[in-house]
C-alpha cells in the first residue's frame, strides 16, 4: 500500500543538502546502500519498499567525481525503476555536462543532450534542477523538467548583507546578461557588462567594461564558478574601472582545480555560492566563501510536486517554483 | 580498409595499438581529457562523415569514467554523421549485475546496454559477456565473441600432457563455459561448489564428514563404492533396483527422444548395480560420465544435468519415508544421499582455506547471516542434482524471492568469517586441471578451489583460466602466493601493463587483438563471423 507521502533517497554526493531537505519535509531519507565493488562498479541496495511510491532522488555532482555521480544517479533510477516505483523523480541541483550543450565545434558532443537521454533511459519521470547553464537544455527531454531559480535566495541575501543603494549588478559574461539584468530589475539598480574573450575552455584571455561602477559595490552574478579564472579577472577589470569593491554571487560554486587559491590571491572581497554543490571543505581553506542555503527552495519544489500537496504553500518562503 | 576510423578510449589504448597494428594502420585522431570540474571532454580530430567508426574500450581501473567516455564517444561521432558507430567492449562493464539479486537492486547491465543504444551505437562487439542472455539486453546486434579458442590453442600448444588434463568449473554456474572447453579440447570435466548450507546444519556435517566413505577418500583410495552406501538404502534399492529406474525415467522431467532414454537407462542401471554389489568400478562414477564425450545423447554439452537429474527424481526416499518431501530439512537430508552417485569430495573451508576435518569451528552465528555467494541463483541448478525434490520446487522458492542469498556478486564478501563446505565433483587425481571462469576480480574462490583440488583431491598441476583479470587490489598477490596455483592465465582485456607483467611470474596474457581485429575486419567487409567461434584445429 502506498503511502503517498515523499520519498526522498540520496546519492553518496551530497548528503547533507538531502538531509536537509528531508528535515524541512519533516519525513525521514528513505535507506539505501551505495557502494563501489573492488573493481570501481558501482552497486545500488535500496532498503525499503519503493512499490507504487513517489520517489525523489536528490544527486548533485561533486567536481572530480562527475561520472562516478552520474552512474550512481542512474543505477539508483534504475533500481527504483525494477522495484515499481509510480514516479520518478531526478533532483539534480547542478546538472552535469551542462556546458557542453552546443556543437560549438566540428564533431563535438553534445553531451548534456546525452545525459538528458540517460536519465530517460534509465527511468527518470521528473527532472528538477537549479539555474540550468542554457534553459534550452530542458528541451532535451522529453518528460517534464522545472528549472528552479536560486534569484529569490539571492535577492534576498542581497538585500540582507549590503548596502541596496551603492551597487551595481554586474554580468561578467554576455551569456549571463539577462540572468543579471533580472536581478538588477527587481532590486532596482544600475548594471553593467564585462565582455571576455575565450580562446581555450576554463581560461579568459581579455576583458572590457562595460557601464558605470565608480565609487559603487560591484556584485558580480553568474550561473557557475569552476575555476574562478572569469570572476578573478572580473574583480580586477572592475576594481581598475574604479569599483569599491566586488563580490560575486554565483549558483553553482564547483570551485575545481585552483580555484580556492585564486580567489584567496584575488579583489574579490567575498564570494557567494549556493550549497548546490558540496563545498564544506573548501570553506575552510577560504574565508571569503559564503553560502546561500537553497534547501527551502528544494524543499518547496518537492513538496508542490507530491501527491501530498494539495497546491498551497509548505513554507513561508518566496514562490519559487511558481516562475519555474 | 577504407572508411573505417578506429577510436581508441582512454582505458586501454594498447589494446587499440594492436588491434590497428594488425590491420596495418594507425588510431584515429581524437583528444580525449577532462575539465578540471571531472567532466569528461572529447574532441574527434578527423572527419567521420558517413564512415564506419568502431570505439574501442577495454576494461580500466576507472569503470564509470570509461562509461561516460565511451557513450561521449559514440554520441559524438553520431553526431558528426558517422555512417555506423561499433563499440569495441572487451569487457562489458556491469555485466556481473545483470540480473535482479536482490529486493529493489538495479539491472545495471541491462540499463548500460539502453544507455549505448541512446547513445547512438548501431553495434556492439564484446568478449565473453557474464551471461550470454545478456545479448537479448540490446536492441541493436550483438556479437559475442568467445576467447575459448584462444586458450584452447594456448593449452594445445603450451601444456604437457594436456590430453590428460580435467577442466574444472569453480561454481555450478560456470558449468556451461566449462563443459565448452571440455568439449573443444576433449577433456574430461569436474565441478567444484561451495554449499553454505551444509555449515548451518552443523550435526549432520558432522556424521557426514567422518563417514568412512569420506576417509577413505581423503586418504587417497579411489575406489568409494562400498563405503558410499548407507545399510538402508542398499538395502532398498538392491531389491528392484531394474524397477526403480524405470519408475526414475517415468519421474524424469526431460521427455528426451529415445536414445535419450536409452542413455539414461543405462546410466541409471550402471548406478544401481553398481549400488547393489558395491563394486570399486570407478567406470559407473559419475565423475567419469561428467567427461564421457560419445554419449549418443541429444544435448551432449550437459549429459550430466540430464543423467542426474533423472536420478535425482527417482522416488528411491518416498518409498523410504512413505512421504512425499517437499520441506527443506528433507532437502537436507536428500542431498547426503544423493551423493552416493558422485565421486565427491567434501572439505571444510575457513577463511578462505581449506582446513582439516579437527580444525577449531568459529561461532556459528556467523552463518546465520546472510552470506553472499556469486552464483546463488543458479544453485537450484544444483539442488536439481543434489537433492530429490523435483528442480521446480527449488526454482519456486527463488521466483518468490524468499532468500536470494547473493544478495552481492562479490563472491568472497563475508567469508571470512563463515565456514562453509567445499567439494569437488569428479576425477582429478595426480592430473593437471584448468580451472576455468570468465573473470578473476577476486581471488578467494580461486585460491579455495586451488587448495581442495591439489590439498585433497590431489591434482597434480592447478591454471586458473580467465578472460577477464579484473584483479582487484591485492587479488595478484593473494594468487601468486598461493601455493596451489601454477599458473594464471588471462586476456589482455583489462590492461595490466609490463611492470605487473614481470612482477608476477605466474601470470600469462594471451592477446586478444588477434580476435578483435579479425571481427573488425569482418564486420566491416560483411563477412561472416562464424569461423571465429570454432578455428579449434588451426
Amino acid at each position: 500500500m502506498a503511502t503517498n507521502s515523499i520519498k526522498l533517497l540520496t546519492g553518496n554526493s551530497h548528503p547533507e543538502l538531502a538531509s536537509s531537505v528531508a528535515q524541512r519535509l519533516g519525513i525521514e531519507l528513505t535507506k539505501i546502500m551505495v557502494l563501489q565493488y573492488s573493481n570501481q562498479e558501482t552497486s545500488v541496495t535500496i532498503g525499503e519498499s519503493v512499490r507504487d511510491e513517489d520517489v525523489f532522488i536528490l544527486q548533485s555532482t561533486a567536481p572530480g567525481e562527475i561520472n562516478d555521480g552520474l552512474m550512481e544517479l542512474l543505477i539508483m533510477i534504475n533500481a527504483c525503476k525494477t522495484a515499481s516505483a509510480r514516479r520518478i523523480t531526478a533532483v539534480i541541483p547542478n546538472f552535469p555536462y551542462a556546458r557542453q550543450d552546443k556543437k560549438d565545434k566540428s564533431r563535438a558532443p553534445i553531451s548534456a543532450k546525452l545525459v538528458a537521454n540517460m536519465l530517460q533511459t534509465a527511468g527518470c519521470n521528473h527532472v528538477i534542477t537549479m539555474d540550468l547553464h542554457a534553459s534550452q537544455i530542458q528541451g532535451f527531454f522529453n518528460v517534464p523538467v522545472d528549472n528552479l531559480y536560486a534569484e529569490p535566495s539571492v535577492l534576498h541575501y542581497i538585500r540582507q548583507n549590503f548596502d541596496v543603494q551603492n551597487a551595481v549588478i554586474v554580468s561578467p559574461d554576455a551569456g549571463g546578461a539577462k540572468r543579471a539584468t533580472a536581478i538588477a530589475d527587481r532590486l532596482d539598480l544600475p548594471f553593467a557588462l564585462i565582455h571576455k574573450e575565450r580562446t581555450k575552455p576554463n581560461e579568459v584571455s581579455r576583458m572590457t567594461l562595460v557601464g558605470d561602477v565608480k565609487e559603487k559595490t560591484a556584485i558580480l552574478v553568474d550561473d557557475m564558478a569552476d575555476t574562478c579564472g572569469t570572476l578573478v579577472k572580473a574583480a580586477e577589470t572592475l576594481i581598475e574601472n574604479g569599483a569599491q569593491c566586488v563580490v560575486a554571487i554565483v549558483t553553482h560554486g564547483i570551485l575545481s582545480g585552483k580555484a580556492i587559491e585564486s580567489i584567496n590571491g584575488s579583489k574579490l572581497t567575498k564570494v557567494v555560492v549556493t550549497n548546490t554543490v558540496p563545498h564544506e571543505e573548501k570553506k575552510k581553506m577560504c574565508p571569503k566563501l559564503d553560502t546561500i542555503d537553497i534547501s527551502p527552495t528544494l524543499a518547496e519544489a518537492l513538496w508542490r510536486v507530491s501527491p501530498e500537496s494539495t497546491g498551497g504553500t509548505m513554507l513561508n518562503f518566496t514562490a519559487a517554483v511558481a516562475r519555474a | 580498409m577504407r572508411r573505417v576510423q578506429i577510436f581508441s578510449g582512454s582505458s586501454n589504448p594498447a589494446l587499440c595499438d594492436a588491434i590497428c597494428e594488425r590491420l596495418g594502420r594507425t588510431p584515429s585522431q581524437c583528444a580525449l581529457k577532462k575539465f578540471s570540474n571531472g567532466e569528461t571532454s572529447v574532441q574527434v580530430g578527423c572527419s567521420i562523415r558517413d564512415q564506419d567508426v568502431f570505439i574501442v574500450q577495454g576494461g580500466g581501473a576507472k569503470v564509470n569514467d570509461a562509461i561516460m567516455e565511451t557513450l561521449i564517444l559514440i554520441s559524438a561521432c553520431k553526431g558528426g554523421s558517422a555512417n555506423k558507430v561499433t563499440a569495441v567492449l572487451p569487457y562489458f562493464p556491469y555485466s556481473k549485475q545483470s540480473k535482479k539479486k536482490s529486493h529493489r537492486g538495479a539491472i545495471t547491465a541491462r540499463m548500460l546496454a539502453n544507455l549505448l543504444t541512446v547513445a547512438g551505437v548501431d553495434h556492439v562487439i564484446t568478449v565473453d559477456l557474464h551471461a550470454s542472455q545478456m545479448k537479448g539486453f540490446f536492441s541493436r546486434p550483438v556479437d559475442n565473441l568467445s576467447a575459448e579458442p584462444i586458450f584452447a590453442k594456448w593449452i594445445r600448444q603450451n601444456v604437457p600432457n594436456w590430453r590428460e588434463a580435467v577442466v574444472v568449473s569453480k561454481n555450478p554456474g560456470g558449468t556451461k563455459r566449462v563443459t565448452s572447453l571440455a568439449d573443444a579440447l576433449k577433456l574430461n570435466f569436474a565441478l567444484i561448489t561451495t554449499d553454505k548450507r551444509r555449515a548451518i546444519h552443523d550435526s549432520a556435517l558432522q556424521s557426514r564428514r567422518h563417514s568412512p566413505a569420506h576417509s577413505e577418500h581423503g586418504n587417497g583410495g579411489g575406489g568409494g563404492g562400498t563405503g558410499l552406501i548407507d545399510t538402508n538404502s542398499n538395502e532398498k534399492s538392491g531389491e528392484s533396483a531394474d524397477a526403480l529406474s524405470k519408475q526414475a525415467l517415468e519421474k524424469s522431467p526431460v521427455a528426451g527422444p529415445s536414445d535419450g532414454h536409452h542413455f539414461r537407462r543405462q546410466g541409471l542401471s550402471t548406478y544401481f548395480q553398481h549400488q547393489r554389489s558395491g563394486s570399486s568400478d570407478t567406470s559407473s562414477r559419475l565423475g567419469t560420465q561428467f567427461g564421457h564425450r560419445n554419449v549418443p545423447h541429444p544435448d551432449s554439452h550437459m549429459p550430466l544435468l540430464h543423467s542426474v537429474s533423472g536420478l535425482s527424481n527417482h522416488p528411491l526416499k518416498e518409498q523410504h519415508n512413505g512421504i512425499p518431501e517437499d520441506g527443506e530439512g528433507d532437502d537436507e537430508e536428500e542431498s547426503y544421499n544423493d551423493d552416493q552417485v558422485s565421486d565427491v569430495t567434501a572439505s571444510r573451508l575457513v577463511q578462505g582455506h581449506i582446513v582439516d576435518d579437527d580444525y577449531p569451528s568459529p561461532s556459528m552465528t556467523a552463518s546465520m547471516i546472510l552470506e553472499k555467494d556469486e552464483e546463488g541463483s543458479l544453485n537450484h541448478m544444483l539442488s536439481s542434482i543434489y537433492s530429490t525434490t523435483s528442480s521446480i520446487v527449488g526454482q519456486d522458492s527463488h521466483a518468490l524471492g524468499n532468500v536470494d542469498p547473493d544478495a552481492s556478486d562479490e563472491d568472497d564478501d563475508g567469508q571470512d568469517q563463515i565456514e562453509r563446505m567445499i567439494m569437488l565433483v569428479g576425477e582429478v587425481r595426480n592430473k593437471t586441471i584448468f580451472i576455468v571462469d570468465d573473470m578473476i576480480d577476486r581471488a578467494g574462490s580461486w585460491v579455495a578451489a586451488a587448495e581442495l583440488a591439489v590439498k585433497r583431491c590431489g591434482a597434480k598441476k592447478v591454471y586458473c583460466i580467465a578472460t577477464h583479470g579484473l584483479f582487484g587490489s591485492g587479488t595478484l598477490d593473494e594468487m601468486d602466493e598461493c601455493k596451489c596455483i601454477d599458473k594464471i592465465v588471462v586476456t589482455n582485456s583489462f590492461p595490466l601493463g609490463e611492470e605487473v607483467i614481470r612482477k608476477y611470474k605466474k601470470l600469462l596474457v594471451l592477446d586478444l587483438s588477434h580476435l578483435l581485429s579479425e571481427v573488425i575486419r569482418r564486420n566491416h567487409h560483411g563477412e561472416t563471423i562464424s569461423p571465429l567461434y570454432t578455428y579449434y584445429w588451426d
